[in-house]
């Protein structure tokens, strides 16, 4: 339409586009460690079914996903492949850290092996705070996306100015 | 054999004497004769028996003999004490290594260098594990490889050889198991430190300020050089 | 016949125009299977080479999930380490503290009173069920069965419901202590728990039905990954992959000294002479129906009693070296614990269950189809902060 690249987006439009964004995110999972079971539980077992949000579990590849969670800790080695999966990814994507050895380190924070952190590496939305953060927890944290989403504005994001949470 | 009623302190009715496990040792000794320098029995609990580092592969293969067919790990202690900072204290600074391996403290089986083995091995049959370790000399750190006669001591020795700096002549294949290929240095070593924690000693310390009203000493609770 | 490159050349540089082919031998093709792949477990990566489809050499590539534990075991004091050995065998929580503690309290001459030894073991056969449950359902997955999954998340939700309610955490209780327990059991947990044991029960007949029964499941296990009695035990394979092969060693029976309650309950340890995929997949399943009937007989003849022993405040253990061994969901899970009458431990030699599975692969390996290799994966059953530590 070239409405985005233009920069002017007409709100009822931009709703639109948000409202049905919000709510078809693919989740790509890189679920590395302990908090890849309580994603697993989230995602897959019917008690704390995610698709009811809008949000399937199971693309094919990451360049059919528009959300990456990154669950567990990420060592300095498995960075580099981090990094490259998240540059195959197509924009507009999103990515939550779940758990706090992707916030933080964690309780690996002395680690020599452990980055520090998945935000070192790749920009994050939404932190998921926990060791490991509940099913529940992690719900809250896609539902806040969510609404981030909701408030968007799409050429702000074209002209690649920097999200300001709002 | 030991299950007392109460929890308070229990002192372990084992038997002064464990016959099965100094059968062992006499039988490990029989076989390698000098090559067993030390031992140590604890009764109904464990055994552990200490040969020279010539003597580790023959120690390896009298010990599958007798039956002790079961691989269970291999790995190795430095002695050097612990001079890093633990729970809330920082680190020593600066980060120096002992000179001589000469005050150290061994543990059970006694030794006198620096770096020691230990490896472990069971038998199914009698249902016992006996430990074996030995000294490495401290300018040629390097043992005779397990994995000959234990397959399973292959990825363990690669280990011991990233983590500490060990060779082990004869292995197949010493190449780097956990870490990734540029990393300098050996972790496992008490002289290998933990950079966070010269940048912070302990997370909660830092950024603790004075309440309003009350003065401000020590406010800069930061670590030593960050490097 | 041999013929040699230089002979290879000539030949078909002269076919070329008398339109024949020769097949020429290439060298095998080298996959990379990880270490993002859903059928690898979390982040392991296996490089293998290829000769059509035939595994020539597979080689493991370990350290993804190297966390530094035995490093950082040194700069933490006695409890601390507890919490952080939770997170090594992520899927048996409280199976990973139980050795760390019992080598602790060995060297500090304390035992925990009776009913925490019941409790104690009530968890960790538990924490099994958690477990070996997701085993279940999970092997489907790789084998291309996908309802297993779901069944098998649906009920061990009940599992980790029990554990909720007792410790207030369904993942990394963190309730061991050394000496004891944080606290006792609610009222009414012990009903509870016989009616969701008689649930996994059902859901072991499920799976027996489901995934046992099917054809293509047998057709895809029986006789894959052979991995004979001699083998098993050099390596050092333990738990449930040296029961299938033949293998009868079960550290809960064969122990009797350790500061656990199994010597009070009667259980029969399952092995199988097979030693393929399947006979991995039948012992797990039996041990889950096993592990129900010990947690019943614990629970009914439970004493009564304090939780804790009398330990100071501030632990210190005294000097002394210990090694401590227990029958984990995966394996032999094993701490070599050195102290040095400090606060926390002088080193700490971990030696988990995964780390000898998965050194196996290699051997086995050798000889089979690419889709094999997922069997054999999923059949050994790593989980990879066990491997790595």
């Amino acid at each position: 339409m070239g409405l985005v690249e233009k920069g002017k987006v007409p709100k009822p439009l931009s709703y639109l586009f948000n409202l049905s964004r919000k709510y078809s995110l693919w989740v790509y999972q890189w679920g590395l460690a302990c908090c890849a079971i309580e994603m697993a539980a989230a995602l897959g077992s019917p008690r704390y079914d995610v698709m009811r949000l809008g949000v399937i579990p199971l693309p094919a590849s990451p360049r059919q996903a528009d959300m990456v969670i990154v669950s567990g800790t990420v060592t300095d080695k498995l960075a580099p492949a981090l990094k490259r999966l998240y540059e195959q990814m197509p924009e507009p994507k999103y990515v939550i850290s779940m758990g706090s050895c992707a916030n933080c380190g964690g309780p690996y924070w002395d680690s020599y092996s452990v980055t520090k952190g998945v935000d070192q590496i790749i920009p994050v939305d939404v932190y998921v705070p926990g060791c490991p953060p509940r099913p529940e927890a992690l719900l809250e944290g896609i539902v806040l996306l969510q609404q981030r989403i909701g408030k968007e504005d799409m050429a702000e994001r074209w002209r690649g100015e920097p999200i300001v949470v709002g | 054999m030991s299950s007392a009623d109460t929890g308070t302190e229990v002192t372990e009715e084992a038997p002064a004497v464990d016959e099965r496990r100094d059968a062992i040792v006499a039988a490990v000794a029989a076989r390698l004769g000098d090559a067993v320098v030390g031992s140590h029995v604890e009764p109904g609990v464990d055994v552990w028996v200490r040969v020279t580092r010539d003597g580790w592969a023959e120690a390896a293969q009298a010990v599958h003999d007798l039956g002790f067919t079961f691989f269970d790990f291999l790995s190795a202690i430095d002695w050097y004490p612990n001079i890093h900072g633990k729970n809330e204290e920082p680190p020593t600074n600066p980060i120096t290594v002992p000179a001589t391996s000469a005050e150290l403290e061994h543990g059970v089986t006694g030794g006198e260098t620096r770096f020691q083995l230990i490896a472990r091995v069971f038998s199914p049959e009698q249902k016992l594990g006996v430990h074996l370790r030995c000294d490495l000399p401290d300018d040629d750190l390097s043992a005779p490889t397990w994995s000959r006669i234990y397959p399973g001591a292959d990825w363990n020795e690669r280990e011991v050889c990233e983590m500490f700096g060990i060779d082990f002549p004869g292995h197949p294949n010493l190449v780097h198991l956990y870490l990734p290929g540029g990393f300098e240095g050996h972790p496992l070593r008490k002289d290998f430190p933990l950079l966070a924690r010269h940048v912070k000693p302990w997370p909660g310390l830092v950024d603790v300020e004075a309440m309003p009203g009350e003065p401000d000493d020590d406010a800069e609770a930061e670590g030593s050089e960050a490097e | 016949m041999t013929v040699t490159e230089h002979e290879r050349a000539f030949i078909t540089s002269t076919l070329s125009e008398s339109r024949i082919n020769l097949e020429i031998e290439s060298d095998g093709m080298t996959l990379n299977l990880g270490p993002q792949h859903p059928a690898t477990h979390g982040t392991l990566r296996i490089i293998v080479k290829l000769d059509g489809e035939q595994i020539v050499a597979c080689e493991p590539t370990m350290g993804y999930m190297h966390r530094g534990y035995e490093k950082l075991c040194e700069f933490r004091t006695f409890p601390q380490v507890t919490t952080l050995v939770n997170r090594i065998d992520w899927l048996s929580h409280f199976a990973n503290e139980v050795p760390f503690i019992l080598a602790a309290e060995q060297l500090m001459g304390v035992e925990a009173p009776p009913r925490a030894q019941y409790i104690r073991t009530v968890f960790f056969e538990m924490a099994r069920l958690g477990n070996i449950t997701l085993f279940l359902g999970e092997m489907g997955l790789q084998l291309g069965a996908m309802t297993a999954l779901f069944y098998a998340f649906r009920d061990r939700e009940h599992v980790l419901n029990l554990l909720e309610a007792v410790t207030g955490g369904r993942f990394h209780p963190n309730f061991d202590r050394i000496g004891g327990l944080k606290d006792d059991l609610p009222k009414g947990w012990i009903d509870e728990t016989k009616a969701v044991m008689k649930k996994i029960r059902g859901f072991c007949d499920q799976m027996e039905t489901l995934v046992m029964g099917n054809e293509i499941f047998q057709t895809r296990t029986r006789g894959i990954g052979v991995i004979p009695k001699d083998v098993a035990l050099g390596y050092g394979l333990s738990g449930a992959n040296a029961r299938a092969s033949g293998v009868d060693l079960d550290l809960r029976r064969d122990n009797p000294d350790i500061a656990m309650a199994w010597k009070h309950a009667d259980f029969k340890v399952w092995t199988h002479p097979d030693g393929d995929s399947f006979a991995r997949y039948w012992v797990r399943l039996q041990e889950v129906r096993e592990s129900t009937h010990i947690i019943e007989q614990l629970l009914d003849g439970i004493p009564a009693g304090p939780i804790m022993a009398k330990v100071p405040r501030i632990i210190k253990v005294p000097a002394g070296e210990a090694y401590v061994q227990t029958e984990n969901p995966l394996g032999w899970m094993g701490y070599y614990v050195v102290s040095k009458g400090d606060l926390g431990p002088f080193r700490v030699k971990i030696r988990t269950a995964s780390f000898n599975n998965v050194s196996v692969l290699p051997w086995v390996a050798k000889g089979l189809y690419v889709p094999d290799i997922v069997t054999v994966l999923a059949s050994l059953y790593f989980i990879l902060g066990d491997i790595d530590r």
